[in-house]
């Protein structure tokens, strides 16, 4: 050997990535040199992976070469040689062509090799096998599965796994013996292996293995499934392994979740489960029994004490040392508390023990859900705890903390005074990075803008805070608050005096906003002198050095002036200083975006305002409310949501990233826009359509809803759209069929009750062709006599079917096509699709002052849960819920619902206080409603159900 | 739904210091080209990414189990390197753990100069072996420590086909392994 290349030897470890052509060189040198090297052709296959698995790879015909050299080495007996081969052929096989040459030499070694390469060989199959090949496999496999070593076995188990997809047929000849797996203890071997000095345990892996394979071939047949859950549950010692135990709850879990109706069944083998040996076992029951229970249908399956014994395991689990079972069990815990907070308080303890743990991950679950689980009692004294120790913790931590402190502000907006405190005192007295102190003024804002009593406090706390602070976007978010808050409140000169020392202060950009500002305090009602001394104020700045604060300044005393005048004028000038109209930003950006696509004219004609939506301050608050009660909302009850919302969150942000699973809050607004934008768009093209234009501007559109099966021959669902005078319903038809075009599709709609109809079926129009899967849009409008109308209609399809051409997709020209009907489900108009949600901050007081009342009660006799009653009131009703009334507690049988909105028509506010008891009978609910408008008050509640 | 495939190990990573890859193994169920799979699995630039990212948030953070990025992830952090299991988020923790122990344990008695980036490096074959030899495109194959390190074979001692026993070193290794046995035994007692 030169010492050259024995130098290249002894740099084999070195930490350098070697090169790769010298690499490819090497290995075609010495895999074709005879004898073979074992020693020197493992160290360059061991390069060889080095590289590969460093993300090189070779082009095809090199990495064809290299397989192929490589495969040579098969004739060479030496087992460790051997075992490095097999890695090389599955990282190869990858990028090579021809891999299928291997399989005989792979073969020969199941059949002959030594019990060491054995399984290595078994498992390679998987990457060089296709399609056409698996077959060939069979009788190998069977053979192995059935082989006393534990090795073999499994990994002729795993390879028909993987061989599942391609050649099921084949992997089911020997389901028996897969099954008979399950229950064979397989010993490892003491001798058998390379280094004999181990001494290994037999983990009886392979029932894992066969247990995971069986299900694969079973999964669809749940009666077998069946058998083998009681086989293998009814017979505790079977099964030795513990991940195999932990797959057989999994399995119960599929069947549970299949058919909600075999927990009880479950339920006593559960119970064993959750005191089993092994934790993990104990961990994947609770959490089988806690996702099964969340959702509101089954909830009523679980048996309370199995509940209850499910949370003292995982409390148990709690105090283990072990870091990984203290986590496992937090996290469903976690889970637990977003639904129902109250069952896990005895946790609580245990809870706060878990604050200080040193896995930063594990105080973080401990604290949210601690959080969580407040109730009006122990709020204050769990703030106090969390200030305790909020100064010394990182900043991630510290915006995780806030966060939950204000979802617990949305919840208990009574307890506002504690929650602003420890807010305000972490705002000034707490180090931390632009990004945490902008969550504080986030979770701040929050409260001022739906606890309405805590105004004056949160201002005054935050005109301090703003002398000293260091980060211009929060100066000018608060600027901002101060100018639209600070008007209404009843000293608003002191705040005068705050923003004005920014302007004498501050750079630029926060003149500029402390200018805007200003200018709002004005418009103050009734003080003649603070308007004077704001336009001397103004008057002073107009001189200032930046163009910007300048105009701004100029602009303001302008629009003052205006707004003193008594004509049109004012009121565009109180307009503009002091707007009290939002856009509907997603429709704003989609007509700007179609506004600049056009481009017809070059932009002549003006962009038309206008036509986007425009919301006032309540309904933007409403909104707001309702997207973020949603939000906790669905990311509690829909657990496997969770995944690809958290893939999309996670690219945005890396602070978010702790709280992956903890809190959903941006991610889940991702499908509320998506459901806006549909919105709008229907509104536009309902809009552009040239007989509605008349019927005036669009009042409410309800959402959609389905009316068909989504696995019907025509996929129907409805909006409802209220004007003035006129109803609209819009049908989008979908044709799922393949090879049949419909001709004149129309929805003949039948009043329920045609001698009293208020309505006045105007037109129809009708789609005039509908190709396979398309979708498009029949309308059908209505006139109406009466501001309110409540009707019901029976709905029916009507068309022309044409048979298609498969070849020009056009129908045949001498096909007549038959008329056909299809029966869909009806529509129904209720008081709710004349309501939009509002929001009010203080419930109680506003609901005596209204002048109206209306009370009725219900009786219901399905056997359905509060919840589900009180989600389905929510939705006919179209109010927003107050006070966090939209979540019916667990535990007891009585809730109290409140809801708000106002008439779409005309702006009148109602409001409904709705009280429901559960009973074996039943649920019996009380609707107390109180409105503005007495009709409107009386159709909304006795049309409730 | 808990995930009942088991398919369950998303990757393996050893990283150096610096966050750069010593080895990583991103795995996929094979054979199911038609589903949309994992684009972390065949985008070497994401992958990088990924690990630095993943390095960061876990360098000099004693803390073992943490959830990124959507998965389950358990690591231990040597002197100068990090091995990592990255698992499914569906997974019981508990089995991850398992795997992962198996892992770090047959790294420790396979490599019994202790784990570092140049004792890696150097046996690197061996450390290739024992993670095939754990886990399976992604599905766990053993997790007995001992029982993975015996199935690894040493590089051949010269080029000829006998294989001679080191006696003095097998005593060695037992005595090693009989003590961390017992003293996991100890702890988990406590």
């Amino acid at each position: 050997m030169s010492a050259q290349t024995y130098k290249k030897f002894e740099n084999a470890g070195s930490t350098d990535l070697p090169d790769k052509m010298t690499i490819y060189q090497d290995c075609m040198n010495k895999f074709n040199e005879s004898p073979i090297s074992p020693k020197r052709c493992r160290i360059l296959i061991s390069r060889l992976l080095r590289l590969l698995l460093n993300g090189e790879t070779f082009p095809e015909t090199e990495a064809t070469a290299l397989f192929f050299s490589i495969s040579k080495l098969f004739q060479h007996p030496n087992d460790s040689l051997r075992q490095m081969v097999y890695l090389a052929i599955k990282e190869l096989s990858g990028m090579s062509e021809d891999v299928l040459m291997a399989t005989s030499s792979i073969m020969k070694d199941i059949q002959n090799g030594s019990d060491l390469v054995k399984p290595n060989a078994i498992r390679s199959l998987a990457y060089v096998l296709d399609e056409s090949t698996a077959f060939s496999a069979e009788r190998l496999l069977k053979s192995a599965v059935v082989s006393k070593q534990p090795s073999v076995s499994s990994a002729a188990l795993i390879t028909s796994l993987n061989l599942l997809p391609i050649s099921e047929t084949t992997i089911k000849r020997f389901a028996n013996e897969a099954q008979e797996a399950i229950g064979d203890l397989k010993q490892f071997p003491h001798s058998s292996g390379a280094n004999s000095e181990y001494y290994p345990n037999s983990t009886f892996t392979t029932q894992y293995h066969a247990l995971g394979l069986v299900y694969q071939l079973k999964k669809n047949d749940k009666m077998a499934l069946l058998k083998l859950v009681k086989q293998l549950s009814d017979n505790g010692n079977l099964l030795k392994n513990q991940m195999a135990k932990v797959q057989l709850v999994k399995l119960v879990n599929d069947l549970v979740n299949r058919d909600n109706q075999l927990f009880p069944q479950f339920q006593p083998i559960l119970f064993n489960w959750l005191s089993n040996k092994f934790e993990s076992v104990q961990i994947e029951t609770a959490k089988l029994i806690t996702s099964f229970a969340s959702s509101h249908k089954n909830a009523r399956l679980v048996s309370p004490d199995l509940f209850a014994s499910t949370i003292s395991t995982l409390q148990g689990l709690l105090t283990v040392p072990r870091v990984t079972s203290r986590f496992a069990a937090l996290r469903i815990l976690n889970k637990i508390s977003m639904t129902s907070p109250e069952k896990i308080v005895i946790c609580n303890p245990e809870l706060e023990s878990l604050i200080n743990d040193s896995n930063r991950n594990i105080s973080t679950y401990a604290i949210t859900t601690l959080l969580k689980t407040g109730t009006a009692k122990n709020i204050s004294s769990l703030i106090s705890t969390i200030t305790k120790f909020i100064h010394d913790v990182s900043d991630d931590f510290k915006i995780i903390i806030v966060d939950a402190v204000r979802t617990l502000s949305l919840n208990f907006p009574q307890e506002w005074k504690s929650i602003v405190k420890f807010l305000i005192d972490v705002l000034k007295n707490s180090e931390g990075g632009l990004t945490f102190k902008n969550s504080i003024i986030e979770a701040i804002f929050d409260i001022v803008s739906f606890v309405p009593q805590s105004k004056e406090v949160v201002l005054e706390n935050l005109c301090d805070f703003i002398e000293d602070c260091e980060y211009n976007e929060i100066l000018v978010r608060v600027l901002h608050l101060l100018g639209k808050e600070g008007p209404f409140t009843s000293k608003p000169s002191l705040y005068v005096r705050h923003i004005y020392n920014r302007v004498v202060l501050e750079n630029s950009i926060i003149r500029s906003a402390a200018v805007v500002a200003l200018s709002k305090f004005a418009l103050t009602k009734n003080d003649s002198t603070l308007k004077s001394s704001i336009i001397s104020l103004l008057k002073r700045i107009s001189n200032d050095q930046d163009d910007e604060v300048r105009d701004r300044a100029t602009i303001a005393l302008k629009l003052i002036d205006f707004t003193s005048a008594d004509d049109e004028n004012s009121l565009i000038a109180h307009d503009l200083l002091q707007s009290k109209k939002f856009y509907d930003l997603p429709s704003l950006e989609n007509k700007l975006s179609a506004y600049l696509s056009s481009n017809t004219d070059s932009f002549s004609t003006p962009f038309d305002s206008a036509s986007v939506r425009k919301f006032t301050e309540d309904e933007v608050k409403a909104m707001d409310l309702k997207r973020k009660q949603e939000q906790v909302f669905n990311n509690t009850s829909e657990g496997s949501r969770e995944t690809p919302i958290d893939m999309s969150l996670e690219s945005t942000t890396s602070i978010k990233e702790q709280r992956l699973d903890t809190e959903t809050y941006h991610g889940a607004s991702l499908d509320q826009h998506q459901e806006e934008l549909v919105a709008t768009k229907y509104a536009d093209e309902l809009m552009n359509v040239e007989e509605f234009k008349d019927f005036g501007s669009l009042i409410n559109s309800s959402k959609i809803i389905s009316l068909t099966e989504q696995e019907a021959e025509f996929v129907v669902s409805g909006v409802k759209h209220i004007f003035k005078k006129h109803v609209v319903f819009q049908f989008n038809i979908k044709n799922t069929l393949t090879d049949v075009a419909l001709d004149n599709v129309a929805v003949v709609c039948t009043s329920e009750d045609a001698e009293s109809s208020k309505l006045n079926e105007t037109f129809t129009l009708p789609i005039d062709r509908l190709m396979p899967s398309i979708e498009l849009q029949c309308y059908v409008a209505f006139e109406k006599d009466s501001d309110v109308v409540m009707e019901g209609f029976l709905n029916n399809l009507v068309f022309t079917t044409r048979e298609l051409n498969p070849d020009t997709q056009e129908p045949y020209e001498d096909d007549e096509g038959f008329q056909d009907e299809y029966e869909i489900d009806p529509i129904y108009l209720n008081a709710g699709d004349y309501i939009e949600s509002s929001f009010i901050g203080d419930f109680e007081s506003a609901f005596d002052e209204l002048p109206n009342e209306e009370i009725a009660v219900y009786n219901i006799q399905e056997d359905i849960s509060l919840q589900e009653v009180i989600d389905k009131l929510v939705v006919n009703t179209s109010c927003l819920p107050l006070s966090n009334t939209q979540f019916a507690p667990n535990d007891s049988n009585s809730h109290t619902l409140k809801l708000f909105g106002k008439s779409a028509l005309n702006g009148m506010k109602v409001a409904l206080l709705i009280k429901m008891i559960k009973s074996s009978k039943g649920i019996v609910i009380k609707a107390q409603g109180r409105a503005e408008d007495e009709e409107l008050c009386s159709d909304l509640v006795n049309g409730l159900m | 739904m808990s995930n009942l495939s088991l398919y369950s190990v998303n990757a393996i990573l050893i990283l150096d210091n610096h966050g750069n890859r010593i080895y990583s193994k991103y795995y996929k169920p094979p054979h199911l080209n038609n589903v949309i799979t994992d684009s972390l699995f065949d985008n070497i630039k994401k992958q990088k990414e990924f690990e630095q990212k993943l390095f960061k948030k876990t360098h000099k953070q004693d803390s073992e189990i943490l959830i990124f990025e959507n998965n389950i992830i358990l690591y231990k952090e040597y002197i100068d390197v990090t091995i990592y299991l990255v698992g499914n988020i569906n997974e019981n923790e508990i089995i991850l753990q398992n795997a992962f122990s198996g892992f770090k344990g047959s790294m420790e008695l396979l490599l019994n100069n202790g784990i570092d980036n140049k004792n890696v490096s150097e046996n690197c074959d061996l450390v290739y072996l024992l993670i095939d030899e754990i886990i399976d495109n992604g599905v766990i194959l053993e997790t007995d420590p001992a029982s993975i390190a015996s199935r690894v074979t040493k590089q051949p001692t010269s080029d000829t086909l006998n294989q001679t026993l080191d006696l003095d070193k097998g005593l060695l290794g037992a005595w090693g392994f009989a003590k961390s046995k017992l003293q996991e035994r100890l702890q988990q007692g406590l």
